[in-house]
C-alpha cells in the first residue's frame, strides 16, 4: 500500500537534517518570548475585558446586567435603607465576557485591567453592592500597583517582545 | 491472565490466526489533546481494531442552550472549542440574524472574516504543536504555542480577551478595529510567513518526521468522502471542499482559494496546516486592504441607545439596547455551516418564537472526524497510532459539547 503512494518528491537526508539543525541553532540566538509572570505584569491593550468594576452611585437598578449575564454572576439584591435592587458580583462564577459593560445603559459597569486575585475562602468572592462598590474602590488602586508592566509588541525578528511601560495607560 | 502496566490495562480478548489479541486502553489522561480514551486491540503490535471511547468531556452544550435566551447562548456555545472561538459561535449568530431578520454591515463582516482567520491560524498552530509533542518533537510544540502567542496578542488588540473573544453578537461585532491593528498585523505576517519556512525545515521537511508520518494513515479520496471527514482531514486526501466557498461573512468578496493536497497520508495533513496558514495570512491581509467603513453594529440595535453613552460608538466600542437580552426571533428552522479550524461545523436552530431556542444541535468538525480513529490505524503498528491522532487534531471538548 505505500510503495504506490510514494510519489512525493524525495528530500535530501543530508542536507534536511542539516537544514533541521540550522533552524533551531538560527533560533537560538534570538531572545526568547517569555513573560516572567510573577516579577512582571502584562499591560493589557485599551478595552481589555477584566474584574468588572461597580459605581453604586451612577447605577440606576435597571438590573439589564443580571439578565444578560451569561454565568448568573451578577444578581440583584436588596439593600437595606435603598428601594432600588442594586446588582451583586460573584468573581468565581465571572466568565469575562463583558456583556454587562457593553448594556448598561449609564456607565455604572466598567472594565478593569486586572483578572486575578486570590482568596482563601469561597465566600468573599460572591458580593453584594456594597461589597462591591468597596472591591471596585481596591481593584482601581490595584491596577497602579508598583509591579513593573511589560507591554508586547509584535517583533519580525522574535515573535513577541516586551516593551517596558510605566504604569497602564488609557483610562475608561 | 491480564497484564498490568501503570496507567494501562491490558487483557486478552481472543485469538486470531493463532495469535493473542490485546487490548490496550489509553486514556481517557493521556499527555495530549483533552480527556478520551483509545481502546486498541493488537495483534503482537499490530493494530487490527480501535473503538474511540468519546463522552469524557461532555457538558449538555446543546441542552443548556435551549435554557438560555439567545445572548446568553453566544459565551455558552463559545466553550465547545475556546482555542476557535469566532468560528465556533458565527454559524449560530447568523443563523439567529436569519431569523430575527437583521443584516451585519459590511465592516462587521470583514471584522469577523478577519478574527476567524486569526483564529484559524491560532487553532492550526494549537494543533501543529500538539502534532509535534505526539511524536515527541519538542521544538514543534514550543516554537508552534509560542506563535500562537502572537495571534493571541492580535485577537486581544482586537477583542480584548485572549481565548474566549464574543466578538460577534446579532447584528454585528462588539469592537471596531483598534488603532495600530494594521501595522502589528503586518508585521506578525512578515514573522508568520518567515517561521513557516523553519516550520518546514525542522519539521514538515525533517527526516525523522517524514520517517514518522509519510505513508501513514493514508486515507483514499473515496473514502474521506464516505465516511464524511472534514476540513483539513478531508483537503489532504484531495477533495475540494470548504465551507468557506458557500460564502459566508466576508469570504464571498475575498477570492478564497482552499488548500488542497492529494496523499492523504499523515504529513500531508501537516502539510494542508501549514499551507493554510498562509492562506490565512493573505486573507487577513485582503480584508484589511478593503475593509469598507460605517458602522459596525445593524442600526436596528442603535436606535434605543440613550445619548448618554453614545460616546462609546466613537470609541470603536458599541452598547447594546436593553431588549438585546429578550430578543424574540419569529418561529422557523435555520442550517448555517462554517469552516472552522478542525473543519466544517454545522448549526441546526429551531425557534419557535420564543425568547430561547427551541432546539439547537451542533454537529461539529472534531464529532465527524472521530470516526477516522476506526479506520486510519487499522493496520498500523502500535507506534503509528500518536502520529495518526496528532495528524488529525482531534479536538475532544468539540466533539463531546
Amino acid at each position: 500500500m505505500g510503495e504506490e503512494k510514494s510519489s512525493r518528491p524525495r528530500i535530501n537526508l543530508i542536507k534536511a537534517h542539516i537544514d533541521a539543525i540550522g533552524a533551531a541553532l538560527r533560533r537560538m540566538t534570538k531572545p526568547p518570548m517569555t513573560l516572567m509572570f510573577p516579577d512582571y505584569e502584562e499591560a493589557w491593550p485599551e478595552g481589555y475585558r477584566g474584574f468588572i468594576l461597580y459605581d453604586y452611585d451612577t447605577c440606576i437598578g435597571c438590573s439589564l446586567c443580571a439578565q444578560i449575564c451569561p454565568a448568573r454572576a451578577i444578581k440583584m439584591y436588596r439593600v437595606p435603607g435603598d428601594k432600588k435592587m442594586r446588582p451583586g458580583y460573584n468573581v468565581g462564577r465571572c466568565i469575562f465576557c463583558g456583556l454587562c459593560v457593553d448594556i448598561c445603559p449609564v456607565d455604572a459597569l466598567s472594565y478593569s485591567y486586572v483578572h486575578d486575585e486570590v482568596y482563601s475562602e469561597v465566600k468573599p468572592m460572591n458580593m453584594d453592592p456594597i461589597d462591591w462598590t468597596l472591591w471596585s474602590k481596591r481593584i482601581k488602586e490595584k491596577e497602579k500597583s508598583a509591579k513593573p508592566k511589560l507591554k508586547p509588541v509584535i517583533d519580525e525578528d522574535v515573535g513577541l517582545r516586551y516593551e517596558v511601560v510605566k504604569s497602564v495607560e488609557g483610562e475608561k | 491472565m491480564a497484564i498490568k502496566l501503570p496507567g494501562m490495562y491490558g487483557r486478552e480478548v481472543g485469538e486470531r490466526e493463532g495469535y493473542r489479541i490485546v487490548e490496550l486502553f489509553i486514556g481517557p489522561q493521556h499527555p495530549a489533546s483533552g480527556h478520551m480514551r483509545m481502546i486498541l486491540y493488537l495483534d503482537g503490535d499490530v493494530v487490527v481494531k480501535v473503538d474511540p471511547d468519546i463522552g469524557y468531556v461532555h457538558r449538555t452544550i446543546e441542552k443548556l442552550s435551549e435554557t438560555r435566551e439567545y445572548v446568553r447562548v453566544i459565551s455558552l456555545i463559545e466553550r465547545m472549542t475556546i482555542i476557535d472561538a469566532c468560528n465556533v459561535t458565527l454559524p449560530y449568530i447568523e443563523a439567529v440574524e436569519k431569523l430575527l431578520d437583521v443584516e451585519p454591515p459590511p465592516r462587521a463582516k470583514y471584522l469577523r472574516t478577519i478574527l476567524c482567520e486569526i483564529n484559524r491560524i491560532a487553532s492550526h498552530l494549537y494543533g501543529l504543536g500538539l502534532g509535534g509533542i505526539f511524536l515527541n518533537h519538542s521544538t514543534m510544540y514550543m516554537w508552534a504555542f509560542g506563535d500562537r502567542e502572537v495571534f493571541l496578542h492580535l485577537a486581544n488588540m482586537l477583542t480584548g480577551a485572549r481565548l474566549t473573544h464574543t466578538y460577534s453578537v446579532f447584528g454585528g461585532v462588539r469592537r471596531d478595529l483598534p488603532q495600530g491593528f494594521k501595522d502589528e498585523f503586518a508585521k506578525a505576517k512578515r514573522y508568520m510567513l518567515k517561521r513557516l519556512k523553519e516550520y518546514d525545515k525542522i519539521f514538515y521537511n525533517n527526516p525523522v518526521i517524514r520517517g514518522r508520518l509519510e505513508n501513514v494513515g493514508v486515507l483514499e479520496k473515496e473514502q474521506a468522502i464516505s465516511l464524511g471527514a472534514t476540513g483539513p482531514n478531508l483537503r489532504a486526501s484531495g477533495v475540494y471542499y470548504d465551507a468557506r466557498l458557500i460564502g459566508y461573512a466576508a469570504y464571498p468578496d475575498l477570492d478564497f482559494r482552499p488548500v488542497v493536497g492529494k496523499h492523504g497520508d499523515a504529513l500531508e495533513r501537516i502539510w494542508v496546516r501549514l499551507r493554510e496558514i498562509e492562506v490565512s495570512l493573505d486573507l487577513i491581509e485582503r480584508a484589511l486592504k478593503e475593509l469598507p467603513e460605517g458602522p459596525i453594529i445593524n442600526e436596528r440595535f442603535t436606535k434605543g441607545i440613550p445619548p448618554k453613552v453614545r460616546h462609546w460608538f466613537e470609541k470603536g466600542f458599541i452598547k447594546l439596547p436593553g431588549g438585546y437580552v429578550r430578543l424574540k426571533t419569529r418561529a422557523g428552522e435555520v442550517i448555517t455551516r462554517a469552516e472552522m479550524g478542525h473543519g466544517e461545523i454545522t448549526y441546526y436552530l429551531v425557534s419557535n418564537g420564543d425568547i430561547k431556542p427551541y432546539r439547537l444541535r451542533v454537529v461539529t468538525p472534531s464529532a465527524r472526524n472521530v470516526i477516522l480513529f476506526t479506520v486510519l490505524p487499522v493496520g498500523h503498528t502500535l507506534m503509528d497510532f500518536p502520529a495518526i491522532y496528532g495528524s488529525l487534531d482531534y479536538f475532544p471538548p468539540e466533539a463531546d459539547r
